[in-house]
């Protein structure tokens, strides 16, 4: 009784009876949210493009905040910084796809994804090389991002939202309604969706196979690039950042894998579902520490009932 | 028969006059490894005609499809598009001097619309700065509409109208294949390259596909080269027929040649070798 008590009811309770602290709970999950839809973009533009899972997504944030941070340590004022990085990736997509991508073209999909592994590992020990494997610091303030914060009184209470959180979730607003238009509007928004679909008739109706890799692995970048900085700014630039990559995985079970909608709706409820779920239930039940396993579970809960995610593409099988 | 599309305003000039040499093929030899694709193959295509090629299974046609539109770079011999040489096509080349095909398996982006399917056949058309089609604004939206309108004409000359929307992997076999056609015709080529567009379809499906490619050759003065294995369809369509086996070329010329070459018949019967 007493279970079914803190399971089902005493939560609920809480949750009313200090609707402030609900408010806070929740907008700490969605900022994380944000953070996991934009990783899982990343993956998905490229999955979409090519059928490739991309598992060096990950290391490409911090790749990309490392040479940010990098660049400025040796003296390149911030706001030069950035277009610098991003020329970096640039080379770095033209480079993946020249040196691991072209031969490899035609290669069942778990080579390419051996291969991306591959690129994983590389980028581990050249970004070490280059800039050191100690933890750094992200030049927020530099950026001219603010760090202050603002205090709401909602019901009597108490609620903080600081402005480094704001601009992440402004600023990744932006990038996702620049990306969408640009899927959906432009002719190479067209063309990356045909690549995905057949290399072969793609090839025959004269699109390129090669630019719209580059292309693609390129806003990879550049969302690697913004991810990078909001997730630097919270929480240091290090290696360890790496590991968030992990989190897409349940969004991406969740959203599907080539859907940029879902990539969005499934990182937003995966941050805010698991920061609800270890605050009102993981830390007086299971003492804490649920949030590393609960976008996990709750993903394998609904693959069971829609084995293509909430809006992934019918699987459409003729025989 | 068809009402809605203006023949003239598809007709694509290449400055090449009816029945003057479009496309020839000097000498080519493809080989993978040690298997021999084609051996030492010539033959050309003339502007207005259709041109078939036959033969039996793994004789090289579609390998032959294969290096005209680039897709495979043959290790010797030439081939002259319209007047320009070269030792060997690639992929983007092709589709930019006007040389469209489909594919004997159909190859379709099956998540995408028909609708979407046949524009992407006019992606190479599209020059306009992106970020006017990000604001889906000005000279990007004329040119969208210029395209789509054209695309419009051509579901209506193929009777696709009631699956403009639907997924193409959700359309049964010949229909998808129209789809195809559709796309390739959307790229206004002059070298229209059929792999085999009628496989797999029941007769009332052929006899449409027929009457297409007959419309396609006739309206809008394209140049058509297909590989087909149904006889009746290939004496009755084509003007020349090329025969291959075992990579080599056979015989060539018209129909009725062709039926009567000994060496066809053999190959068609099976001869030991």
């Amino acid at each position: 009784m007493d279970l079914l008590n803190n399971l089902f009811i005493k939560p609920f309770q809480d949750m009313v009876s200090a609707p402030d602290f609900l408010m806070q709970v929740i907008w700490e999950g969605l900022v994380s949210g944000v953070l996991y839809a934009l990783i899982a973009l990343g993956f998905v533009l490229i999955y979409k493009s090519s059928r490739i899972f991309n598992f060096a997504q990950g290391i490409m944030v911090v790749f990309a905040a490392l040479t940010l941070v990098g660049l400025h340590e040796r003296g390149v004022p911030a706001l030069l910084a950035v277009p610098l990085t991003l020329l970096v990736m640039f080379i770095l997509a033209a480079a993946i796809e020249r040196i691991v991508l072209r031969p490899l073209v035609n290669q069942p999909d778990i080579i390419l994804f051996m291969a991306t592994i591959g690129i994983t590992l590389f980028l581990i020990g050249f970004g070490e090389l280059i800039f050191g494997g100690e933890n750094k610091v992200m030049i927020t303030e530099d950026l001219m991002i603010p760090t202050g914060s603002y205090v709401f009184e909602p019901f009597g209470g108490f609620v903080l939202i600081e402005q480094k959180d704001l601009t992440a979730v402004v600023g990744a607003i932006l990038l996702v309604l620049v990306l969408l238009l640009f899927l959906n509007r432009s002719k190479m928004g067209r063309a990356i969706r045909a690549l995905g679909d057949d290399h072969q008739a793609a090839l025959s109706v004269g699109i390129s196979l090669s630019t719209i890799w580059v292309l693609v692995w390129f806003i990879a970048g550049i969302i690697a690039l913004a991810t990078g900085i909001v997730w630097g700014a919270r929480a240091g630039v290090s290696f360890a950042l790496e590991v968030i990559a992990f989190k897409a995985l349940p969004v991406l079970m969740l959203g599907g894998l080539e859907s940029v909608t879902g990539a969005i709706v499934g990182g937003l409820a995966i941050g805010v579902l698991e920061k609800l779920f270890e605050i009102y239930w993981g830390q007086p039940l299971l003492g804490g520490n649920t949030e590393t396993w609960f976008a996990f579970v709750f993903a394998l809960i609904v693959l069971l009932f829609r084995p293509q995610g909430l809006f992934g593409e019918k699987i459409i099988e003729r025989v | 028969m068809n009402r809605h599309i203006d023949p003239g305003s598809m007709r694509t000039d290449d400055g090449i006059e009816k029945g003057g040499l479009l496309l020839q093929v000097d000498n080519i030899s493809l080989s993978f490894g040690g298997v021999k694709a084609i051996t030492d193959v010539s033959f050309d295509i003339r502007k207005g005609e259709i041109r078939a090629i036959i033969g039996p299974n793994g004789a090289g046609k579609t390998s032959m499809l294969n290096v005209i539109n680039g897709f495979y770079h043959p290790q010797e011999g030439t081939i002259t598009f319209r007047g320009e040489r070269r030792d060997q096509m690639k992929p983007h080349q092709a589709v930019g001097q006007g040389i469209a095909r489909t594919f004997q398996n159909v190859a379709l982006f099956s998540g995408m619309s028909t609708l979407d399917n046949i524009m992407a056949g006019r992606a190479v058309m599209m020059k306009k700065n992106i970020v006017w089609q990000l604001l889906w604004h000005g000279p990007a939206l004329n040119e969208e509409i210029q395209h789509r309108a054209r695309v419009e004409q051509i579901i209506d000359f193929l009777e696709i109208q009631h699956i403009r929307r639907v997924a193409v992997g959700k359309l049964p076999y010949g229909l998808q294949k129209r789809v195809e056609l559709g796309r390739a015709l959307a790229m206004e080529p002059s070298l229209l390259l059929l792999d085999e567009p009628m496989a797999g379809m029941n007769l009332e499906e052929k006899e449409d596909m027929c009457r297409f490619i007959l419309d396609v050759n006739q309206q809008f003065g394209t140049t058509i080269a297909l590989i087909e294995h149904d006889m009746g369809v290939v004496m009755d369509l084509s003007d020349r027929v090329m025969v291959l086996d075992y990579g080599k070329k056979i015989a060539d010329g018209t129909p009725d040649d062709v039926r009567g070459n000994q060496d066809v018949i053999d190959a068609y019967l099976g001869v030991p070798h």
